[in-house]
């Protein structure tokens, strides 16, 4: 054909002119019309590429577009309207099968099509607006397949048919699958959304709301969440073998929801499997599970860690309030560190260390801590009770990693002040009586303080320590000067300075002569040194080592203190003694004496005394003797004081009130601060901020502060406003 | 595609109009599978030897032997080579009956370089008065705007497309949209709704939309001045709006819709609805307007920022020293690597204002004017305008004169001069070409780079 076209084309160019053969269009438009058909017939090996690309060029060329175009349009609908019917007509299974196939059919045509009109697909439809070729084939596939009233709702029935039968444990032709998505996905996302997508997610809302149901009545929350991870897995399993990828955070919050928020309280709250059980049972799988998919819904996180932060308040007051847990401070505080270490371990382990699970932990022990007063105390003796007799035998980085604990639990206290007060004592009484296990686990606990309290808090501490080392050396020199002294009694003076230790009511006693002469000794020599200085005996801090022989010719060292000494050198004059004449000859205080004497006359295997009348308590009337048949299998006997380790009811009276009494000045020192730098400040400002720069050693009562204030007042530190009574000013 | 092949197999043997030519696989594949060689590979076609070729396994094809060994010979070593014997006009058709026009456009030029351009042709129209705007399009071609009238070229600047009128109105500017589509702007025609801003499809000729602004939902006529465009983002259009009332200002309409999106109205003694220039900074993500002299007695320079509807930079020389005033700008360009905007005086001084800092003055480049003193335009002298390429060589006309300058201070690198047609009044930068647009004679002339050497 077109044999008269050969050299046409030159004359057009520069001319329009009237095609030769009017029905020239129609003829090549048949040429063309045939090969689609040929095409869809799967016959296209007898066509001529080169004959039919020409012929569609031609046609654009004399302007014939516009038919090639719309011829294109009407046979290929013709064409997939009868494909639509051999789709319609398959049966069951193979509905999908036959889509498939004629689906792929298409495609092939659809691209051969476009190679003849590869022309117009360059020229023609750009410049008349025009969907291109393969857009077109798809849209139209789209219409008349897809859209197409037959196989719009089967299409949709049997994916979502499908899918039911995956999620209820059936094996399906995934590739398949795969291949009529995919198709979906090509006719565009809108296509894949509303036609499949949008449904899909429908039904699976009402299947998962079911499901979870039916699991939550008869599953324990362990098992539920165990359940409803494995199906939140096999969803985003579907997503990546035959589902669009960006279904996946649609599909998962479908399953999200439908199985966690909407039974977050009855999952946490599930009765012997929830959240407060898998806390206690330390169950951090079932933990982690919990996290990993609670973390997934709004408000997930904040369910845990409430129930966790309420929880841990509830047992934690219990501890800190509980009077049969007061009973023993180490075992009060031990209870303590074990309750954090097993919430850090579940922090750690199952809430892969959340902050803010960290901070709720941390909230949460400052809360209850503090609930009890004597925390501060209890904590000191902990410490007091490791370093006696706890970390012997312990390696150096165990000990580090107690005190850290230790250091953990002080920074919680609100008032730190108070544990200063009572480390000072402990500290003194273990430094006095030699009984520190380690002076570099104690001297790094003081390094640990520093850090966190800074060098205020821990001068005197360090000044106590001063004191031990000072003393050891102006002993060896008092025994130096002396050389006659290598007879007779020793005595170990140690020197402290008034000031760095706890203050203790200085209650002197009469000391035996030989020992008061050696004291007189020791006072000479050291005033002899150090000039302007002044001692004064702490009787009651001291202690001795004697050594006795019994009756029967038994001998024993015993190690004593100080007032029991006294009382055991007077029988070495005396076979008995009434308390009245030991009072009377020592002059110890009645309260010490009465300890003193119980701990020799009373205690069973201690009782280098004896008392008549034989009772437990010491009586004023009573009177004593050397207990002649006492006997011990050891040569060294130590005879303690009855000492309550915890302080009594009066003591710790006192103990609180020496720790308002130094508060006094350093909350107006606080307050000097402030107003020097404010100038001009009302009341509440002025007490929450003295409230601020104070918390890091205690809290302060606001009545105390406005005590203070007054004071200052009364000092002509500030003054208050002449018009407004609320406003202070400071004078300089 | 047979690609992979034994070497024999590899061979494809044509019969073009009568004449043989015998080539590999590989050489065709060079064309795309988009182009007229594509399907031959192709499985579903089955080309290479079933009954398609026929004695010896030639296949046919009904062209012009001559322009098939040219295009044969581009797709082997990617050069065109024309002999003086075909029309370029002929080689372009059967170029395009290949589908290999893409091939043949990037091989006729190089890329774009300032100081390799060569002048490569002039074009003559016969539209009457004097030219307004040349626009170059992103493919090479390019758009003249005279009195009432756009004239549409293709890259092969043979004037193929109709030409493009918006009710006969005078034509202020042209923006190319994308390589397809192009808006004009023109006067308003009073009380008619002619004129304004229209979308043009180049090869109908048609217009597809008129750009309407709307003021209190109503739609109201207007001028359209100055036009610019962005990608990034949304496709915007911006043009300077004169209308009757107060519609004056930076009116924002979407490329595909024509929706009117935004509307930036003039700050009282602040001149937008007269722009000359507008400029849209990607980075910065605002719009350079430029309003001077002498359309106003006074030039002003500001960055708007659509989303805060901010005035974000300004510069003007109203109250400046009338020792400044001999040098009024007479155009401005943004150049945003730099953090500069470059302005240019009657002189063609080149000035320079920092873009970061507001308030700041123009440093003036201390150029010899001696160039300058050539020839001077005897009536009706024609501004210096300003280009930039790719944000590294700037470009200034200056009479008969496009200058070049390069490098971090701006020095001066070439200078491009034909002596016909009288000053420039308009050059514009695109497609790998410069177009230059003289005042006197309807002419341009169009330069580009020759393609990189052989070797």
């Amino acid at each position: 054909m077109s044999n008269q076209k050969k050299r046409n084309f030159q004359i057009e160019a520069f001319k329009h002119r009237v095609v030769v053969d009017p029905k020239y269009a129609d003829k090549t438009w048949k040429v063309l019309e045939h090969a689609i058909h040929e095409i869809y017939n799967h016959n296209a090996s007898g066509l001529s590429f080169e004959e039919l690309y020409r012929n569609a060029y031609n046609m654009v060329l004399h302007k014939f577009g516009e038919k090639l175009y719309s011829g294109l349009v009407s046979t290929m609908t013709s064409h997939l309207k009868e494909i639509s019917k051999s789709i319609e007509a398959a049966q069951g299974e193979s509905f999908l099968e036959e889509l498939n196939r004629k689906w792929n059919d298409h495609n092939k045509a659809l691209q051969m099509i476009r190679d003849i009109l590869m022309y117009m697909d360059r020229t023609y439809i750009p410049s008349n607006h025009k969907t291109p070729v393969h857009e077109l084939g798809l849209n139209l596939w789209r219409d008349n397949i897809i859209h197409s009233s037959k196989i719009q709702s089967r299409l949709l029935n049997t994916l979502l048919e499908l899918v039911h039968r995956e999620r209820t444990g059936e094996v399906i032709d995934r590739g398949l699958m795969r291949n009529i998505i995919k198709m979906l996905m090509d006719l565009g996302s809108a296509v894949y959304q509303e036609d499949f997508e949008k449904h899909f997610l429908e039904v699976s809302a009402e299947f998962y709301k079911v499901e979870s149901q039916k699991f939550i009545e008869c599953c324990d929350c362990g098992e539920y969440l165990k359940k409803a991870e494995k199906r939140l897995n096999e969803e985003i399993e579907r997503v990546t073998h035959y589902l669009d990828a960006k279904s996946e955070i649609k599909i998962t919050s479908v399953v999200e929801k439908e199985m966690i928020a909407n039974h977050m309280p009855r999952l946490v709250h599930m009765e012997n499997s929830g959240l407060v059980n898998m806390l206690l049972d330390d169950k951090y799988e079932d933990l982690g599970r919990m996290y990993n998919l609670f973390r997934r819904v709004p408000n997930g996180l904040l369910t845990i860690r409430e129930v966790m932060t309420s929880h841990l308040r509830e047992t934690g007051k219990q501890l800190v309030t509980d009077p049969e847990r007061l009973k023993d401070p180490v075992e009060f505080v031990q209870r303590l560190l074990d309750e954090k270490d097993k919430y850090d371990s579940i922090i750690n382990k199952a809430f892969s260390n959340d902050k803010t699970f960290q901070n709720a932990l941390t909230n949460s022990f400052e809360y209850f801590i503090n609930l009890n007063a004597r925390s501060p105390e209890f904590i000191s003796l902990f410490v007091d009770d490791k370093l006696r007799k706890g970390l012997k035998g312990v390696s150096e980085e165990d000990v580090e990693i107690i005190l850290d604990k230790v250091m953990m639990l002080f920074r919680y206290l609100q008032e730190k002040d108070v544990f200063e007060k009572y480390y000072k004592q402990h500290l003194a009484k273990r430094l006095l009586s030699g009984k520190t296990v380690s002076d570099d686990a104690e001297r790094s606990l003081i390094v640990k303080l520093k850090t966190e309290c800074g060098y205020q808090f821990t001068s005197k501490l360090e000044g106590m320590f001063t004191d031990m080392k000072t003393s050891q050396d102006t002993m060896q020199g008092f025994y130096a000067s002396h050389p006659e002294l290598g007879e007779g009694p020793t005595l170990v003076v140690q020197v402290l300075t008034t000031g760095s230790w706890p203050t203790q009511p200085s209650s002197t006693c009469n000391l035996p002569s030989e020992m008061s002469a050696l004291c007189e000794k020791f006072r000479s020599y050291y005033l002899g040194t150090h000039t302007g200085r002044r001692l004064s005996w702490q009787t009651n801090m001291g202690n001795a080592d004697m050594k006795a022989t019994f009756g029967k010719g038994q001998k024993h060292e015993l190690n004593v203190s100080t007032y029991q000494m006294c009382v055991l050198m007077l029988f070495n004059n005396a076979e008995r003694l009434s308390y009245k004449e030991i009072e009377q000859a020592t002059e110890i205080p009645a309260p010490e004496l009465k300890r003193c004497l119980q701990s020799m006359a009373c205690v069973k295997g201690k009782n280098v005394l004896r008392k008549e009348p034989m009772s437990k308590d010491i009586g004023e009337e009573d009177a004593f003797f050397v207990n002649d048949k006492f006997s011990s299998k050891f040569y060294k006997v130590k005879i303690g004081t009855v000492v309550a380790q915890k302080e009594s009811e009066p003591e710790k009276q006192e103990t609180r009130q020496r720790v308002e009494e130094d508060r006094k000045p350093q909350i107006e020192a606080a307050l000097v601060r402030i107003m020097k730098s404010r100038r001009v400040l009302d009341h509440n400002n002025l007490i929450s901020e003295v409230t601020k720069q104070l918390q890091q050693r205690f809290l302060p009562n606001p009545t105390e502060i406005k005590k203070r204030i007054e004071s200052l007042i009364e000092r002509d530190f500030l003054e208050r406003d002449n018009v407004d009574r609320k406003l202070y000013r400071y004078l300089a | 595609m047979i690609v992979a092949a034994p070497a024999a197999k590899d061979r494809v043997k044509f019969n073009v109009g009568g004449r043989i030519f015998e080539t590999t696989s590989t050489t065709l594949a060079n064309a795309g599978r988009d182009s007229f060689f594509g399907p031959l590979f192709d499985e579903n076609w089955d080309l290479k030897d079933s009954s398609q070729s026929v004695g010896g396994g030639e296949f046919f094809i009904d062209r012009n032997p001559d322009c098939f060994a040219v295009v044969l010979d581009l797709l082997r070593t990617g050069d065109l080579n024309i002999p003086p014997n075909i029309p370029e006009r002929l080689l372009y058709r059967e170029a395009s009956f290949y589908g290999v026009l893409d091939h043949v456009r990037s091989a006729k030029w190089g890329p774009f370089d300032g100081n390799r351009l060569r002048y490569s042709k002039s074009i003559s129209g016969t539209a009457p008065g004097d030219g307004t705007a040349i626009r170059a399009a992103p493919d090479g071609g390019c758009a003249v705007a005279h009195g009432s009238i756009v004239h549409v070229y293709d890259w092969m600047l043979s004037e193929e497309h109709p030409p493009l009128t918006l009710d006969h109105q005078r034509v202020n500017d042209v923006i190319w949209v994308d390589p397809e589509n192009l808006a004009v702007s023109a006067c308003e025609r009073l009380g008619r709704g002619d004129g304004g801003l229209g979308l043009f499809n180049k090869t109908s000729g048609r217009l597809r939309f008129k750009f309407q602004v709307t003021h209190d939902n109503q739609v109201k006529s207007f001028t359209a001045g100055a036009l610019a465009t962005a990608q990034n983002p949304n496709h915007r259009i911006f043009s300077s709006c004169k209308g009757r009332s107060n519609e004056y200002g930076i009116g924002v309409w979407d490329q595909f819709t024509g929706k009117q999106v935004d509307f930036f109205y003039e700050s009282p003694g602040w001149s937008l609805g007269d722009a000359d220039r507008l400029q849209w900074l990607e980075e910065r993500n605002c719009l350079l307007v430029a309003t001077l002299f002498p359309r106003k007695d006074n030039c002003y320079i500001s960055l708007l920022d659509f989303r805060t509807k901010d005035m974000v930079w300004s510069w003007s020389d109203v109250g400046a020293p009338m020792t400044v005033d001999e040098r009024r700008v007479r155009d401005g360009i943004a150049m945003e690597g730099n953090n500069a905007i470059c302005v240019v005086n009657e002189y063609e001084d080149l000035g320079f204002m920092d873009l970061r800092m507001n308030g700041g003055a123009i440093r003036w480049s201390s150029r010899s004017r001696l160039i300058m003193k050539g020839r001077m335009p005897d009536d009706e002298p024609c501004y210096p305008k300003l280009a930039l390429h790719d944000g590294g060589q700037l470009f200034s006309s200056m009479n008969d004169c496009i200058s070049v300058f390069c490098g971090p201070d701006m020095v001066m690198t070439s200078r491009l001069r034909r002596g016909y047609g009288g000053s420039i009044c308009d050059f514009s930068i695109g497609g790998d070409r410069l177009f230059a647009l003289h005042s006197e004679e309807n002419v341009f002339d169009v330069w580009e780079c020759p393609p990189p050497p052989v070797i």
